[in-house]
């Protein structure tokens, strides 16, 4: 297994650490491991993804972090505090755009005429200027899981969780949606925990890579991700170098060499 | 996913939102069309309407069952007319107007109704969040609820006297069952994701209940108030069974007793047509206040 991160990890203070975790779910006659024995690092300013097919644990690692989810054997210690994005945007529909965001100023104690000041600030952020007035189920999917990206920045996290949070949009917007996701990490030296099943994603925003298998969901292999992160290769201009290409190549065929992997849907288009 | 939807979904850059009224609904069905359609609905109603009138005109000319017992639709009309104003220094009957002798009746199925939600809304919160609760008080709410007013109203006047307490009483005790398991259902079938979103935003078991779960429930609860007022209004005229004077429960009672069938007929109305009017309404209050029903 490559380490060469290493290096630079141990500079770093870790926010996360999960140590020999192990979840599982069903009842206790008929127990499904979802995740075994996985042994996770994260340090300060990292972004690190996790990719891996379907049922191969990695949303539950994820909801393991954030404090969903009850582990059956291991520890999980995250110092930082975090935001939790999901794949679905998860807005309350009852509350304006506004509105949403303020719920999650007004739990962090942020008193209330300060509110609509700081959610303007943060929908300017998210590209979405001018919007907090309008109702939920007006905005598209692109707008809507931008409204979430805001309410989950509205809490000050250090650690930002993302659970496939571009999987349910299309192509255009998920691109520009990354790019602005990449920059704003960089930007605030938020820690990011990036859960997708897409190669692609996973070497265009990862600064590391981790990639999962299933029966039981474990880790089985790491990828550093060196790429050049200046403009002009910034984003998407980064598509196009030879060095995104070999890594996303390496990647893919990493994930296929991983045993019990039905190679399905590595790259496709993900279900609606 | 509509053809537009799908479009506005690739043209996604939205810096500036798309100008779009919050009034106008999209994907509709064509204005005129359905306008059209509805029309000719309410057509058939009232077609509908006017064969029932001259069917009952028919037999009550037939003679097929003497007058006393069905009276002609003009009869009716006369007895509300009479009812509804005053005659030979007469007010309406037994001193108040037909519309008064409603408004008495309404009061009260509202103020019935009114302490059945204040206090089968938060019944049903606890009901449906705290198992050991809802294990002890929900067959109670059921025993409750399948029991006919009438049956209660013995010991409520035999308690409360036959003043307006017993009255008010009985609509509650009718209008809280349907409040409280609706309350209680809804809080229940609250989706987890929105939950667990509030929960990784910092919120505790309060502010989960108060601002997620109640306002997540808000449809059904609505739903269940509706349903309240309609039991209210069916239970109305038990609760008027007695000294129910001014009321339109009473009216109708009293004018049984005197075989004023014209004017049963014509009180029976009024609460049906009050009770159409009512339901309208509280379907534009549902709209307005959860509009978000059925768009996510």
């Amino acid at each position: 297994m490559p380490r060469s991160d290493t290096a630079t990890e141990d500079r770093r203070q870790p926010v996360i650490a999960l140590d020999a975790v192990t979840v599982r779910y069903g009842t206790k006659r008929a127990p499904v491991t979802a995740v075994r024995d996985v042994q996770l690092t994260v340090a300060e300013g990292e972004f690190v993804v996790l990719v891996g097919p379907s049922g191969c644990g990695k949303t539950t690692l994820l909801r393991t972090v954030a404090g969903f989810e009850r582990v059956a054997a291991g520890t999980v210690d995250v110092r930082e505090r975090v935001g939790v994005v999901f794949q679905q945007p998860r807005l309350f529909p009852w509350r304006t755009v506004g509105g949403n965001i303020a719920f999650a100023l007004a739990r962090r104690g942020v008193p209330r005429p300060e509110r609509a000041a700081r959610v303007a600030e943060l929908l300017e952020r998210v590209g979405l200027p001018g919007t907090a007035g309008r109702r939920v189920w007006e905005l598209s999917g692109g707008q809507q899981q931008r409204v979430a990206i805001a309410r989950a920045l509205a809490t000050e996290p250090r650690v930002l969780l993302m659970d496939e949070p571009f999987a349910a949009l299309d192509a255009l917007t998920r691109e520009r949606l990354q790019e602005e996701v990449r920059a704003l990490a960089a930007a605030s030296g938020t820690t990011v925990l990036f859960v997708t099943h897409s190669a692609e994603e996973a070497v265009l925003l990862g600064s590391r890579v981790l990639v999962m298998a299933a029966e039981p969901g474990r880790i089985v292999a790491e990828l550093p991700v060196d790429l050049p992160r200046e403009p002009p290769l910034a984003g998407h201009g980064l598509r196009g170098t030879p060095e995104f290409a070999a890594l996303r190549q390496r990647l893919t065929e990493t994930m296929r060499g991983v045993p019990e992997e039905v190679s399905e849907g590595v790259e496709a288009a993900p279900v609606p | 996913m509509s053809l537009t939807q799908a479009a506005r979904r690739t043209t996604e850059p939205a810096r500036k939102p798309p100008e779009r009224s919050a009034s106008s609904t999209p994907a509709g069905p064509s204005g005129t069309n359905s306008r059209l359609l509805a029309l000719r609905w309410l057509a058939l109603r009232a077609v509908a309407l006017v064969v029932l009138l001259a069917v009952w005109h028919l037999v009550v000319v037939a003679e097929v069952w003497p007058r006393v017992l069905v009276p002609s639709p003009g009869d009716v009309w006369h007895a509300f007319v009479q009812a509804s104003t005053t005659h030979d220094g007469v007010r309406g009957y037994s001193g108040h107007l037909l519309i008064e002798h409603l408004g008495v009746s309404l009061r009260r199925i509202g103020v019935g109704t009114g302490y059945a939600v204040l206090v089968g809304v938060p019944l049903g919160l606890v009901i449906g969040v705290v198992k050991p609760v809802a294990v002890v008080l929900e067959p109670a709410v059921t025993f409750l609820r399948t029991l006919p007013p009438l049956a209660y109203l013995s010991l409520l006047v035999i308690w409360f006297g036959i003043d307006e307490s017993p009255k008010i009483w009985l609509l509650v005790i009718a209008a809280l069952p349907p409040v409280a398991a609706a309350t209680a259902a809804a809080v229940r079938t609250v989706p987890g994701d929105l939950v667990e979103a509030a929960r990784s935003l910092g919120g505790g078991p309060l502010t989960l209940l108060l601002a997620v779960r109640l306002p997540a429930a808000l449809p059904e609860i609505l739903t269940g108030i509706r349903i309240a007022v309609g039991v209210a209004y069916t239970s109305v005229v038990a609760a008027e069974t007695i000294n129910g004077v001014p009321g339109i429960g009473g009216m109708i009672r009293d004018a049984q007793r005197y075989n004023q069938t014209d004017l049963v007929i014509a009180g029976i109305i009024a609460i049906g047509i009050s009770g159409i009017a009512l339901d309208a309404a509280l379907r534009g209050v549902e709209r307005a206040a959860v509009p978000w029903r059925g768009r996510t």
